[in-house]
């Protein structure tokens, strides 16, 4: 059993106005992890909390007590909610654990499914917690693993599938347009017709995006000014939009108009002829703002809402046509990460190997340094090097043995024999944690 | 064995751009994929630089050492695609015409020319070089005129697959295609008055029943047509992007046609 767990919730069991009580900052986030380290048992632990998600992943799993603290301790920076916390959260222990990492790192389990941006935010999680200073180290060989390993992951899901592949919003097809016409959105010019939320993102995107002019038109001038300034644009009143049609790049359009604003006929009087330059129109009214002959203009591009829709449609069908290969490049990332686990369980009889073969060769130094008195130093090195490597590789194979049956479930009668076969006595499984630096194990990882 | 080694080169160069195409254009491939072609290009000067010193001529005399060259002056057009960021990507149409020039000149042998030219010596190699300086352009802006029509395609067609994420955006498209227009244009112009230049002083005449002059003169006529279309039609960009296309087009087909027809002894290349 992978000794990890996670409870948390995400925007798949709660609202907004739940997710951001449960939302860390860091030095939040370090405060409760180190009161669990500290009273509850808790050896390793990460918070992952972003604006859809906030996961408490701890170590061990498999303590109750611990899970309930954790719980626990997630409720009380909550406060009240009604109808109690319980119904948001979830949580899963063991491999279930480790794939429900592995999937959030891969962006399936994200509002869009398959963004990027989950990837680097788990990353920024798991290295702001390793990172910190803290009394003592809260991410261990177990987190290490698991992060690590999800990370892997992520970016092979990405590489390996169209999991990530084609804009998933209006906005960022939008963006991707502009792209595909002008190449950077530097020194492009975006005019937009009236207002509207989709309007507003487009634009927020695209001036993230670098576009070096705004110009706002709205029949009511205030209106105009108000959201030019949000965007350090220029306000102008609809009347003059035709004047300034042939100085933009852009033109999105989103009015509440009952009516066609631009027909074609207005739009050729408005440029005065033949435009030179590419056109993108985002049209996203309903009903239609610019007549659809437009589009047929020379060098102009002209989308509506239902096009760019399809777009997103086909990009997120696209993207959803991966889950079945994720899914198989998880489970064999779980697996592995369950052998790695498993592997780890053999650590206290292979460091109990090794010492007492170790403490054998002493013991027969000793008898030929008895036999051999005037050796000189160099050579009583020589040979004492020479003992280690034969010792190191005496034990290879049976320990490489050993790590691979215990991969394939046979970790009890492997260790019994070993022992057996060894005269070692049992110890405690306390004695892990030192084990861990065992190069034997290094090597394992 | 150096030409083998450039031309497989440019067989792994094309090999990493189909693959990265049906990625879209994801990823590292591009970068590889330039990279191998970028190689290739280096292995194809230093093939060239030792068939000079080997042989004490420039390789611009004979069908498969012309062909070489040509290759290479097209290889280094792509390389200064570099600068053009996404624009490199030219190279998944670029390179299969490199392929096919070396290929035939390995074929043909990448041997010196023992035909003895009147015209010859410096002016002779700079007519030449001009002259493939002028297809390097027009083929450079062929391959980028091809991919902008694909693109518009997609875009008119509202399709944002594998090919659109692949292929560059129109305005840098557009970019390289007119600067290796220009460019091919002014070189072969130049060629062309090199060459009439010669014949009229030391033939004193105009040859202009030769195959060879005639087809020149036609490749001049075409590229003036891009040209012409390019800066002065409705549409430029998209007329200008289809003239780059059925002009490299014409010219191609009419070399291999007269090639074909006329005596290759005495026709160029």
């Amino acid at each position: 059993m992978i000794p990890v767990a996670v409870v948390g919730v995400s925007h798949k069991t709660a609202p907004v106005s739940v997710r951001e009580r449960f939302s860390f900052t860091n030095a939040e986030a370090l405060v409760l992890l180190e009161s669990l380290r500290d009273y509850s048992g808790m050896t390793e632990g990460v918070i992952l909390s972003t604006c859809h998600r906030t996961e408490l992943y701890v170590c061990p799993g498999i303590d109750l007590d611990l899970m309930d603290s954790a719980v626990s301790a997630l409720k009380r920076k909550v406060g009240d909610l009604v109808g109690g916390t319980d119904q948001y959260l979830y949580h899963y222990s063991g491999a279930l654990a480790a794939e429900h990492l592995y999937k959030v790192t891969a962006g399936l389990e994200s509002l869009v499914f398959g963004e990027a941006e989950i990837q680097g935010q788990v990353k920024e999680a798991y290295d702001s917690i390793r990172n910190a200073s803290t009394a003592r180290p809260l991410v261990g060989p177990i987190l290490n693993r698991l992060f690590q390993s999800a990370l892997a992951v992520g970016g092979k899901v990405r590489s390996e599938t169209p999991v990530g592949q084609g804009a998933a919003s209006v906005a960022s097809v939008a963006v991707g347009l502009a792209k595909k016409i002008f190449g950077g959105l530097e020194d492009r010019t975006v005019m937009i017709l009236g207002a509207g939320n989709t309007a507003e993102l487009v634009v927020e995107s695209m001036e993230r995006n670098g576009v070096s002019g705004l110009i706002v038109s709205n029949r009511c001038l205030g209106h105009a000014q108000k959201l030019a300034k949000r965007f350090s644009g220029r306000a102008v009143h609809f009347t003059e939009m035709p004047f300034n049609l042939n100085k933009v790049d852009i033109l999105v359009a989103s009015t509440a108009a009952p009516y066609t604003l631009v027909t074609l006929e207005g739009f050729r009087d408005a440029l005065g002829g033949y435009r030179e330059k590419p056109l993108l129109i985002l049209d996203l009214a309903i009903p239609r703002d610019i007549e659809a002959d437009v589009g047929g203009e020379p060098n102009v591009f002209l989308y509506n809402v239902d096009d760019l829709k399809e777009i997103v449609d086909d990009n997120l069908l696209n993207r959803k046509a991966s889950i079945p290969i994720a899914q198989d490049i998880i489970a064999e990332s779980v697996s592995s990460f369950l052998d790695w686990n498993q592997t780890l369980e053999v650590v206290p009889v292979i460091k109990d190997l090794r010492d007492s073969w170790d403490q054998e060769r002493l013991n027969q130094l000793k008898w030929l340094w008895q036999k051999l008195p005037n050796l000189p130093e160099n050579e009583k090195e020589i040979i004492n090097i020479f003992s280690k490597r034969l010792i190191n590789k005496l034990l290879h194979e049976p320990m490489s043995r050993l790590k691979k049956g215990v991969g394939n479930g046979k970790r009890e009668d492997f260790v019994e024999a070993v022992r057996y076969l060894h005269d070692i006595q049992n110890v405690s499984p306390e004695n892990t944690g030192d084990l861990k630096k065992d190069p034997e194990l290094a090597h394992s990882d | 064995m150096a030409h083998f080694v450039s031309l497989f080169l440019y067989i792994g160069s094309l090999i990493v751009w189909l693959r990265s195409l049906v990625k879209g254009g994801r990823g590292l491939d591009p970068s590889v994929a330039f990279g191998l072609a970028s190689l290739g290009v280096l292995v194809h000067v230093y093939s060239l630089i030792a068939f000079t010193s080997s042989y004490g001529q420039l390789p611009l005399t004979g069908i498969g050492p012309s062909l070489s060259s040509l290759a290479l002056v097209i290889g280094l057009a792509l390389l200064g695609t570099i600068v053009f960021g996404e624009g490199r990507r030219v190279g998944i149409v670029v390179i299969p015409v490199i392929i096919l020039l070396e290929t035939v000149a390995i074929i043909l042998g990448v041997r010196p020319s023992f035909e003895v030219l009147d015209f010859q010596g410096a002016w002779f190699s700079l007519h030449v070089m001009m002259a493939f300086v002028g297809f390097g352009g027009m083929t450079l802006s062929f391959a980028a005129s091809s991919l902008y029509v694909i693109q518009l395609g997609e875009l008119n067609n509202k399709r944002m697959g594998r090919l659109f994420q692949f292929t560059p955006p129109l305005v840098t498209l557009d970019r390289i295609s007119r600067v290796a227009l220009v460019t091919g244009f002014v070189a072969f112009t130049l060629a062309l008055a090199l060459g009439w230049f010669w014949t009229i002083s030391f033939r004193q005449s105009l040859d202009q029943f030769n195959p060879k002059v005639l087809w020149s003169i036609m490749t001049w006529l075409v590229f003036l047509g891009i040209f012409l279309t390019r800066n002065f039609s409705r549409m430029k960009p998209q007329r200008g992007a289809w003239a780059s296309v059925l002009g490299f087009t014409v010219v191609v087909m009419s070399y291999i046609g007269l090639r074909l027809l006329v005596s290759t002894k005495g026709f160029f290349l």
